[in-house]
């Protein structure tokens, strides 16, 4: 046992001390931020700043109600027929021509918009909503409603989702934030146990090619060296992540409080709103709502058991690196170099990417479905499906059933890296196949 | 101290060790000798637990080889590396440590030893900083720095230059003085003849041949002689001996002979005396190399 440690303590300390290592855990956070605070800052100022002036050639008789300027559209009628303002649109004070020609109310057709630039889908959206918002007025009014009586009927709504717990109490949810937060756990997960399985794996080829394994195994069993260096790896992830979570909010808490403006804050969040209602996907849904200021996300964040998805992210995080490192080892230790590796690395990545792509589209549309439960059951995938799914609410028998199901998986993958790993790490000079590493995985003793 | 008892090895299409027995004693230097694949790895790696063998047994100091004897066992692999990042005091620290040395001792003998093997500005050095020979010495005090009782040399002075492989053979004489016993894996004869008390030959997974050096050489004796002499006097076969070969040095006469049975040198000299000055006689003894490579190829030719 107290060889163990040492192999741990050195394992984690030749890591932590590397220049490599302080400069990713200190970078990281300060990139994330950077990133977000850019993402942030385009985003405000895309709409902020957005005014497009629209010239209309109104050729249509019946439609009598006029479209409105508002500070991000310009809409002016001119007196000119579509050939005329076609000829002056480089000149003229307008950027795009808006032509309407005749047509009755209940069919709009041959709808033109012109411009010198090809107009973007945020404007082409804008333009035909307030169309159709237009033509819907006008047929309003025509069936008799006073204006009076129309502002009436614009109400604004705000659904705030609520989930009932198993307990019967109700809890306060918000999609947006779920869906975040599925997604920033569902991709840390996969990059954790990528990023560390495969130094793990690196950690024993360095030790079969630089010879010293002989030197190691005469003093300390095979499987402690193993366990040793999995071992002191998930640690040296684990002081990362810490490191990260608690840099990227005081980074973050400080940029907010000091360039964020609340009411902008306010403004941004409604302009997304809006934009993911017409667009209606919820991929850019969800990504708006990612690329959204940090201020709306720790708003969101008050409704989840941010606690509970950490401390199950941590399990999850160790259960899958364990589960995977482990395998990682045993590759590490059939091979003399890592080019030798790709034949093997492909079965083990497999699952891992399967879990991963399948968790970031099907679980994220519908964690309750069975592909959701059984992704997050299996092994090979639960560590990134349950984390993706957690954020919007997993029953606790399902969460034990697949907590107990990866322990005894990475138990497993152990106990079987642990028999291919003791041969593996004393063969030099051959080609391993996997016939062979199942010939020592047979071996006695 | 090491009684190695019917050892059997099977890897799957081929037989490592096949019923292999050997005694080393206490406070000798054993040398384990074979060509390349004849399977001293194999009984090395059973020794330090390495590996288990599939039958047959190993005793140490009469007990059962068991893995409280780890510590007690230093070995030093042919295949042997270090960490090439990390610092050599702490690399040699961190392989005492896992020996079950405490630090502040394993420090004091770090310094001890870096001191009397000229390293000491050694200690935050990485290894691969270090040319190959640098890093032998490295190796070679990490082997022995937990004063183990048997200390298992595979090949301890290849890589090393003529200066340096005098120093760690003048180490191992004076840690063997010291009481630790040595097993000394090895294809060069002339360290074997120089250093060790007995030796085994393993050939194809067997043993085939184990005794003292001395005793082996004697074996191979074969009555004969060289006889250096002045004087003009022509040796010739007779009934003491048959002359082999006859060769002139210089002023001198040079002639091998070979002692028909129950004859001595003395009664050999005693027929010349009277005719030559006698300046040398010297007994042939075959070398170890001549041994292993004679037992070697007979058996490889069988």
């Amino acid at each position: 046992m107290n060889k163990i440690l040492l192999i741990i303590q050195r394992e984690y300390f030749s890591r932590v001390k590397k220049k490599s290592f302080i400069v990713m855990t200190f970078l990281t956070p300060l990139l994330i931020a950077g990133v977000y605070a850019i993402i942030g800052y385009f985003t405000y100022k895309g709409i902020k700043d957005t005014h497009d002036s629209v010239a209309i050639v109104n050729n249509n008789k019946t439609l009598t109600e006029k479209l409105q300027t508002d500070k991000n559209i310009e809409y002016t009628y001119i007196d000119k027929n579509l050939e005329e303002a076609k000829k002056s649109i480089g000149k003229a004070d307008y950027d795009y021509i808006l032509y309407l020609p005749e047509f009755t109310l209940d069919a709009p057709k041959g709808i033109e918009l012109f411009g010198t630039k090809q107009a973007g889908m945020s404007l082409n959206k804008r333009v035909s909503g307030d169309i159709e918002e237009l033509i819907r007025t006008q047929k309003l009014k025509e069936s008799g409603i006073s204006q009076s009586d129309l502002d009436k009927l614009k109400t604004e709504v705000d659904i705030s989702t609520k989930k009932i717990a198993e307990t019967g109490a109700e809890e306060e949810s918000s999609a947006g934030a779920s869906t975040f937060i599925a997604f920033t756990a569902g991709v840390l997960m996969f990059m954790f146990i990528m990023m560390y399985g495969i130094q793990v794996m690196r950690g024993v080829i360095e030790e079969k090619t630089s010879r010293i394994i002989e030197v190691m195994i005469s003093s300390v069993k095979p499987f402690q060296l193993m366990m040793g260096k999995i071992v002191g790896i998930a640690l040296v992830g684990l002081t990362q992540f810490m490191l990260w979570i608690v840099l990227t909010l005081a980074i973050s808490t400080a940029a907010v409080s000091l360039f964020v403006n609340k009411d902008d804050v306010k403004e941004i969040a409604a302009a997304q709103a809006q934009s993911q209602a017409t667009t209606g996907n919820p991929t850019m849904a969800a990504a708006a709502t990612q690329a959204g200021p940090i201020g709306d996300i720790q708003k969101s964040l008050t409704g989840l058991d941010v606690g509970k998805i950490v401390m199950v992210f941590i399990f999850f995080f160790l259960g899958g690196y364990l589960f995977y490192s482990a395998l990682y080892a045993a590759i590490g230790s059939a091979v003399d170099s890592e080019t030798e590796t790709q034949q093997f690395m492909m079965p083990v990545m497999l699952p891992l990417l399967l879990g991963y792509a399948l968790s970031l589209s099907v679980v994220t549309n519908d964690p309750y479905g069975s592909t959701a439960f059984w992704l997050s059951m299996i092994p090979f995938t639960s560590p990134i499906a349950m984390v993706v799914r957690i954020p919007y609410g997993v029953p606790n028998w399902e969460l034990a059933l697949s907590m107990i199901i990866l322990v005894v998986g990475f138990l497993g993958t152990v106990w079987v890296a642990g028999r291919i790993y003791r041969v593996g790490i004393l063969m030099y000079g051959k080609k391993t196949t996997f016939k062979e590493m199942f010939k020592w995985f047979t071996y006695k003793n | 101290m090491l009684s190695v008892k019917n050892i059997v090895k099977q890897y799957a299409t081929h037989r490592a060790l096949d019923d292999v027995s050997l005694e080393v004693e206490k406070g000798k230097i054993f040398g384990l000798l074979g060509p390349n694949g004849a399977g001293k790895t194999s009984l090395i790696r059973i020794i330090t637990q390495i590996t288990a063998p599939d039958s047959g047994e190993v005793f140490f100091n009469g007990e059962r080889l068991n893995t409280k004897h780890i510590s007690q066992i230093g070995y030093l692999p042919e295949e042997r590396g270090l960490y090439k990042k990390m610092e050599i005091g702490e690399q040699v620290l961190y392989l005492s440590k896992l020996k079950g040395l405490d630090s502040a001792e394993a420090t004091k003998r770090i310094r001890y030893w870096f001191e009397k093997l000229e390293m000491k500005d050694w200690w935050s050095k990485k290894v691969e900083d270090l040319s190959k020979g640098m890093q032998q010495k490295v190796q070679f005090v990490a082997t022995v720095l937990h004063q183990p009782e048997l200390i298992i040399l595979d090949e301890p002075f290849s890589g090393f230059d003529p200066v340096n492989a005098d120093i760690i053979k003048n180490e191992i004489l004076e840690l063997n003085k010291n009481g630790a016993t040595f097993i000394f894996s090895t294809h060069r004869m002339e360290s074997v003849e120089e250093l060790c008390d007995n030796i085994a030959l393993i050939n194809k997974s067997q043993k085939i041949l184990d005794g003292t050096v001395d005793e082996i050489k004697a074996s191979y004796r074969s009555n004969t002689y060289w006889i250096e002499y002045e004087g003009d006097y022509p040796v010739d076969s007779n009934d003491i001996y048959d002359v082999l070969q006859t060769e002139n040095v210089k002023a001198n006469t040079l002639v091998k002979l070979q002692l028909k049975e129950n004859r001595t040198a003395n009664e050999a000299l005693s027929l010349l005396l009277p005719h030559v000055n006698i300046h040398r006689l010297d007994e042939v003894i075959p070398t170890m190399n001549d041994i292993f490579i004679e037992k070697v190829k007979g058996k490889n030719h069988e």
